[in-house]
């Protein structure tokens, strides 16, 4: 089990990261969502021990491995449970070869051997015709795949990937996801990881957890919305402007602040309904994505993108496709701040 | 403008001569600079690196003393090497006044600060993804900053460069620790002094000749490695 423990992280003086708790347990596979400057890049390096945390401590199988009270620096045994894919990755001097081996090198790894694990962590992740290249003959996107081979290579406990497809094409994203969910029925591995697109999040991850402003949202990661909230209102209820739209909120809040709409609050409809909503907005769907089992993700342009869920049989009954005009309602109460 | 003419003559009619002097002065001016060099490189790169990649508390600090030292009069430098290895300094002991390894100290003192400054710098500049990649990747500290050092080997390769660069055309801490002995601690750069001063130019302009043929030798390596080297 790899955790943070109330880490509080700055860059000078702003804190950047804080969270209570945040664990990854053994075999899990998790999804970290948000918008860029969310954190989730720094939530990862601090995972993968690269930085120590300002406060709080990074604990694997319950031991502090960085920082805490004592300070701890993470040593390279523990670094080697943890493996990280960065979102732009660099490849070292040499050839693809050479990469996919410098960890298995590093290990103190036979050369045979070596060679050996670069041939099948390279079929697998289809990166073989480039083992002789090096990185400046390579695309974005080769690069991208050669880094998780090279990740996969040392098999870590914990596999940590930012943006993992962001200069993937659709099939080279297939290739990645196939050879995780292959490696994941070899061998027990954890995988984080840090995306900006939901729906791959929701395809691939058991687990979506999201990040906005350094703080884990006690929502799910859809309809978060920056906003500016108004110092007036008639007592705690606001109405803040999102895009086009005005939200009308509870809270009693003022200032900058995060504010999220779970999509299971939201009321799916045809026609506006007389109800004590304080929401309810016309729009149209967008999207229509079916990512669990009984449930319909709706997505609607409202002025802004809100995405509600519904059973398949109300969507059935609304006889929703892409297009079709809604109305989404939900509560003042319903909303989120924070 | 005849006296020079006639140097340039005289410059190469000794060159292509083979004169023992001057292949005395320039094997050891090459043993100085050379042994110097390779010394101030062993301590001077590891310390920039250290100052480049570990934050400790007194970085600024250092970086500053080191900045400073760049700029220390390289004869301020020969004057305290003196006092110290003078007969009555702490060092008089050691007995290496006026000889070729005093000479290789002062050069040592001088090019310490180059090696670890630029050597700082050109690690500062190596992307800081290669050096988290490597940790990532579970190398140890020393493959670590190996992996660094590749990536910046060119700007080392300058950086040792540089060092040779100063330590062989160094002459105020060469005088005065090596006191321009002949056939012991003359320098090309001594020796180029000493001749200017006795009005024969020919035989000094013919020892610039040869310190610059050696420094354009240096550069030249130096452009073949890079040729060499692959991205």
């Amino acid at each position: 089990m790899l955790e943070l423990v109330g880490v509080r992280h700055r860059y000078a003086a702003r804190v950047v990261l804080d969270l209570d708790r945040f664990a990854i347990p053994p075999g899990a596979l998790i999804a970290m969502v948000g918008p860029n400057g969310s954190g989730k890049s720094t939530l990862l390096r601090l995972l993968a021990l690269l930085e120590r945390p300002s406060e709080g401590e990074v604990r694997l199988d319950g031991k502090a491995v960085s920082g805490g009270p004592a300070h701890v620096r993470p040593g390279t045994a523990a670094r080697r449970r943890v493996t990280l894919v960065e979102q732009r990755p660099i490849l070292l001097q040499g050839t693809v070869r050479d990469n996919i081996g410098f960890g298995l090198r590093a290990r103190g790894m036979r050369r045979a051997e070596v060679n050996r694990l670069i041939e099948q962590v390279a079929a697998r992740l289809g990166v073989t015709p480039l083992l002789e290249r090096r990185r400046h003959e390579l695309s974005e996107g080769e690069v991208q795949r050669v880094a998780v081979a090279r990740a996969l290579a040392v098999e870590p406990q914990v596999l940590l990937l930012d943006e993992p497809v962001s200069s993937a094409d659709r099939a080279a994203a297939q290739t990645l996801y196939a050879a995780l969910r292959e490696e994941r029925s070899r061998r027990p591995l954890a995988i984080c990881l840090a995306s900006h697109q939901l729906e791959d999040a929701y395809r691939w991850a058991d687990d979506v957890r999201a990040l906005a402003e350094g703080k884990l949202s006690p929502v799910t990661p859809e309809n978060l919305f920056r906003v500016e909230l108004p110092q007036t209102g008639a007592g705690d209820l606001k109405h803040v402007r999102v895009g086009t739209i005005e939200i009308a909120a509870m809270t009693d809040k003022t200032g900058p602040a995060i504010l999220a709409v779970p999509p299971t609050d939201i009321l799916v409809s045809r026609e506006p309904l007389a109800s004590s909503a304080r929401n309810a907005f016309r729009g149209r769907v967008t999207r229509l994505a079916r990512q669990r089992p009984g449930a319909v993700h709706v997505t609607a342009d409202v002025g802004v993108e809100l995405v509600a869920v519904v059973t398949e049989e109300a969507a059935r009954d609304l006889q929703l496709t892409p297009g079709s005009p809604v109305v989404l309602a939900f509560k003042a109460n319903a909303v989120r701040v924070f | 403008m005849d006296f020079l003419g006639e140097g340039l003559r005289r410059a190469f009619a000794l060159l292509l001569g083979g004169d023992a002097e001057v292949s005395g002065v320039v094997l050891l001016t090459l043993k100085v600079a050379v042994t110097a060099t390779l010394i101030a490189c062993a301590f001077g790169l590891p310390l920039g690196f250290f100052l480049a990649t570990r934050p400790f508390w007194g970085r600024r600090a250092a970086f500053t003393l080191v900045n400073t030292a760049l700029a220390f009069p390289t004869v301020v430098t020969g004057l305290l090497l003196f006092g110290l290895l003078s007969r009555r300094g702490p060092l008089g002991g050691v007995g290496w006044l006026y000889t070729w390894q005093a000479i290789a100290l002062g050069d040592v003192c001088i090019a310490l600060p180059i090696a670890a400054a630029l050597s700082a710098a050109a690690v500062q500049g190596v992307d800081p993804r290669i050096r988290r990649t490597a940790q990532t990747l579970g190398a140890s500290a020393w493959r670590t900053a190996w992996a660094v050092a590749r990536e910046a080997r060119f700007a080392l390769a300058a950086v040792i460069t540089a060092a040779f660069g100063h330590v062989i055309a160094e002459i105020g801490s060469a005088m005065m620790v090596g006191g321009n002995i002949r056939g012991s601690t003359r320098t090309l750069t001594t020796a180029i002094a000493l001749y200017t001063g006795q009005g024969d130019f020919g035989l000094a302009l013919a020892l610039g000749v040869i310190l610059l043929v050696l420094a354009l030798l240096v550069n030249i390596a130096l452009q073949v490695l890079q040729g060499q080297g692959h991205a």
